[in-house]
Order: structure tokens, then sequence, then C-alpha cells
């Protein structure tokens, strides 16, 4: 009896690292083609360690062949702008949503929630009259992605909010704190983790577009996803550049999951949960 | 208090710009979709109303022909769903089941299952492209097998299941991780119960675990559904630019290369509508799998 158990065991580890390989071997790719030039990429070394490790793919893929450092640099813009709205908006919408007491308060959440089921294609056409003026400016995509990003950012939020005490208000109230001073320095900083979690999900969501990015960008508030994959189109592909744009595009996220990769996982499953 | 929590003007403070925005960038371009489609190709173009062609675009999409790719990219879609839905789940599921019985190593093997999907998919598209036409046929060839003609992507009849295999590989890891996580919240004192008697490995994960997930398994198959009717990063970057072989495909490019604005505003409605009918489809079925749920734990 025991000893079967332990065979499968083995063959269970074998499995579980087998798939461990699988799920990292696009990453040892990437790292290990963005420091080789485009004869061993497509010759006799696609798979191995670079033989000579050209660091100098970089420098190219930041300045001058590739434009990797405006692009970063409109990402993070966009991202953070984003971060900085949907957590405002959500914020304040939640805490009237489900703190304060009004008739059609249900009504109005609902309304908010329903944001979710409804994917981005259905309102591309019509998106594209409006934010046709900006496609200059960063706001161009920040607008989209913040109004799509509120009904999850409100769903997070309302489900931790709910969960403080009234009492935070009440006894506010009683020491002379009006509504904003109450929503603004008792409950946001209660509501933290919960801004936390949100955010994370938007960060990943809003750093990953693609289809809105490709529509609503000129060449100088490109970002990093429109950009790479314009890279990978030219005529003459500098494929080791391109190797290090991808690199610097997944950094940020890759290091904010190995730092806190519990946390990611938390705000994935919340985003994911809302049916 | 309850005056500071019914005040009008706070209320409107705190909810009113929320809810004008989105409706202004969300709500009323879906509408706006739903009457271009309702209206023939020029008057959409030029912002003219008046003229309603009713449900001709609608029509026109499904009408089968040599030339109408649309019914063609609805089939791919539901292609994608049933491989999502038959292999893909099956297979997180039983990562999941592995790491929640415990093996060394759980939160390891976890949370690297996991890096594919914080991830770009842009990223991974841009990756398989190289594995695709560089890693692939190099091996293929070391090994004597046949590389599909014009190659993995190239290859008319193959090419779309080469172009799912990307998102399949890189959501694994999120289902897995759902999965896992309902699988740990079952109360340890129900395995415990059920080991004595005598469940054990696939007993125990057909008859008790999977049927105390449902919840969760409605969530994934939600997930797998509507992401395969939304599907656009990567088979946009994997297959050639004009190709039209999904519904989100076949919208975007109607509208931004053909200029057909109603007709893809048709599209897009198709889709939203799809999305909705099988939220309601899901929702349905797992409604009664719940009183079925009741009823066992009453008995």
């Amino acid at each position: 009896m025991k000893k079967k158990l332990s065979v499968g065991k083995i063959l269970a580890q074998i499995f579980l690292v087998i798939w461990l390989v699988v799920c990292l071997f696009p990453l040892y790719w990437m790292f290990t083609m963005s420091l080789k030039d485009t004869n061993e990429i497509f010759g006799g070394n696609v798979v191995g360690l670079p033989t000579q490790w050209l660091w100098s793919n970089y420098a190219s893929a930041w300045g001058s062949g590739g434009k990797v450092s405006t692009y970063l640099l409109n990402s993070v813009i966009d991202t953070f702008a984003t971060l900085l709205l949907t957590s405002t908006f959500g914020f304040m919408s939640a805490y009237g949503l489900l703190r304060m007491r009004w008739k059609g308060q249900k009504v109005v959440f609902t309304y908010l929630l329903m944001g979710m089921m409804i994917p981005m294609h259905a309102a591309l056409y019509p998106l594209t009259e409006i934010l046709l003026t900006l496609t200059k400016t960063n706001w161009a995509l920040i607008i989209p992605y913040t109004a799509f990003n509120i009904p999850i950012t409100v769903l997070i939020l309302s489900g931790f909010m709910s969960n403080i005490p009234y009492e935070m208000e009440e006894a506010a109230c009683i020491d002379g704190s009006g509504i904003y001073r109450t929503a603004f320095t008792i409950i946001l900083p209660m509501m933290v983790p919960a801004l936390i979690t949100a955010a994370i999900f938007v960060f990943l969501q809003v750093w990953n577009e693609l289809l809105l990015a490709t529509l609503f960008t000129t060449t100088p508030v490109r970002t990093l996803t429109v950009g790479i994959q314009q890279m990978s189109g030219q005529y003459q592909t500098d494929y080791g550049s391109m190797g290090a744009g991808l690199v610097i595009a997944t950094l940020p996220t890759l290091v904010l999951y190995m730092c806190m990769s519990g946390q990611v996982q938390k705000s994935l499953v919340a985003g994911a949960v809302k049916g | 208090m309850k005056r500071v929590l019914s005040n009008k003007w706070s209320i409107a403070v705190f909810v009113l710009p929320t809810v004008l925005f989105f409706t202004y960038i969300v709500i009323v371009p879906i509408f706006k979709t739903l009457y271009y489609s309702l209206l023939n190709e020029i008057q959409a173009k030029v912002g003219d109303q008046s003229h309603f062609v009713g449900l001709e675009n609608y029509i026109k999409m499904f009408t089968v022909g040599r030339r109408n790719t649309f019914p063609g990219a609805v089939v791919n879609s539901l292609l994608y769903a049933a491989l999502s839905i038959f292999v893909q789940l099956p297979f997180s599921m039983f990562i999941a089941l592995l790491l929640a019985g415990g093996v060394k190593g759980e939160s390891a093997y976890r949370n690297t299952f996991f890096v594919p999907v914080v991830i770009s998919s842009v990223v991974v598209s841009l990756l398989w492209q190289r594995i695709y036409k560089g890693m692939l046929p190099q091996a293929f060839e070391a090994l004597n097998w046949t590389i599909p003609k014009n190659g993995f992507l190239g290859n008319k009849d193959t090419k779309i299941w080469f172009s799912f295999l990307p998102s399949l590989w890189q959501y694994v890891g999120y289902h897995m991780l759902l999965m896992y996580g309902a699988l740990k919240s079952i109360p340890q004192d129900v395995l415990e119960a059920a080991k004595v008697d005598g469940a054990a490995g696939a007993k125990l994960a057909f008859r008790i675990q999977i049927p105390m997930i449902k919840p969760m398994l409605k969530v994934c198959l939600s997930f797998s559904l509507i992401g395969s009717f939304k599907l656009f990063d990567t088979p946009w970057i994997l297959l050639e630019r004009s190709n039209m072989d999904l519904p989100a495909l076949s919208m975007y490019v109607e509208m931004f290369s053909n200029h057909k604005y109603s007709y893809a505003s048709a599209q897009a409605m198709f889709i939203v509508v799809e999305c909705l009918v099988f939220t309601v489809i899901l929702n349905w079925l797992f409604r009664e799998q719940k009183e079925g749920g009741k009823e066992l734990k009453r008995g």
C-alpha cells in the first residue's frame, strides 16, 4: 500500500515538473533571445544559451532601433493615471452607494456592475468618435481604461466596504466630523487593502491591453503592447532587440508578481469571481 | 446621523461623477453601436439619421455564402470554447486536485504555474510566434516529422488551432488557481469523513471535491466562454493581419480596414448578445444544480 502510494507521488512530481518547464520555457526563451543576434535566433542556436551575451540589444531597443523607452514611459503614465482615477472614482462611488442611504442605490449599483458583462468590443466605433481628437495624448487611453475598469473596482471595494461596521460613521458623526472627512480620513484608510487588490487587477488589465491601444494611440503616445507588436511587424525585424523589448515590457509585471505573488493571485481571483 | 448619510448633495458628489462618466464612455457607445447596426452603410458613415434598414445587417451576417466569413468565425470561436472547456479546464482541474491534495512543493508549483497569467498576451503571442517559426520546425526536422505545409501559422486548415494554443496554455494557471482556491476551502472534516468511507483518488475527486466546487466551475466556464467570444490579441498577432477567423477579428477588420461601420456594428452587437446569452444559460444551468445540492444536504 505504502509503496504504491509513493509511486503515485513520484508520477505526480514528474508531471508537475514537466508542466513547470512548459510554463517557464517561454520566459527562458525570451531572456536568451534578448541576448542573441538575429543569425543565432534563426540559425544553429535557437534554444541554447547565447554564445555571446549581447546586452547591446537592450541599448538598441531602448533608444535607436526601437523606441521602447517612449513606450515604457507611456505605459507607465497611462497605467498610473488610470489607477489613480479608478481608485478615486471607485472609492467615492462605492462609498456613496454602500454607506449612504438613499432610494435607488441598489439600482445604480447594479447599473455600474452591469458594465462588467459588456465587452469593450461593443463600444469601439462610437469610442473612436469621442476619442479621435485625443489620440495624440495619453488621455485617449486613460479615459476608456478608467471607464471600463470602474465596475470591477466598485465590485471589489464594495465587498470590503460592507464589512466595515456602521458604528464608524456614527462615532465620527457624534464627534462632529462631516461626511467627507469621515469618508476620506476614517473609511479610506481602512480600505487600503481592498484598494490594492483592485489596483493590481486593473494594473494587469491596463498594462497588457492591446485592442484599444492599437486604435487610439499615435506614435508619440504608443504603449508597450502596441509598440512591441509593431517592432515584430517591421520588414527587417531585429529579433534580438525585439526580445529585449519583450523583456522590458514583461519585467514590471514579473517583478510585481515575484514581490507579492500572494497578493497578485488574490487580486486576479477577486477579479474573476465577478459572475 | 441619518440626515448626514442621506444628504442629497453629498450623495451626488460621491456618486454622480462616476455614473455620468461611466454612462458617457461605456453605456452610450453601446447604444450607439446598436443604432449604427440598424442603419445602412452610407448613413452610418456620414452620421445621417432617417434611413433604417432594420435587421438587414444581421441577416447579411448569417447569410451563408462564399464571401461571408462571419459564420465560420463564430464556429471557430465555439471550437475555441470547446477546447477550453473540454481540454483546458479538465487539465487545470487535474493540476488543482494534485496540488490541493498536498504534494511536496505545493505553493512553489502553484506560484510558478500562475506566471504566464501575469504576462501580457502580446508578449506571449510574440514568443509563441518565434516558437512556431523558429524552434518547432527545427525540432520537427530533427525528429523527421512532417511540418504542416506553409508552416504552422500559414496552413489554411491548421493555423487556427495553432493560434489557439498560446492562450489555452497561458490561462491554465488562472483556472488552476481558481479551482485550487475552491478546493482548499472544502472543510477538512468533509474530506476526512469521505476518506473514512473509503473514497480516495478519482472517486474522492468526482464524488466529493468536484461537486463541491460547482460555483467556482461556473466562474471558470463563463471565463472560458466569454473569453472565447472576445478572443483577439493572440490570433491577431499570430495570423496574418487581414484575417477574419474569429468574431472579434472579423468585426475589427470590417470596421477599421473595410470601413463597413454598420455591418461591423452588427457583428459587435452579436458578440455582446452572445456573451449575455451564454451568461444567462450558465446561470440557469447552475441554479438547477444548487437546488439539487440543497436537497442532498437535507437528505
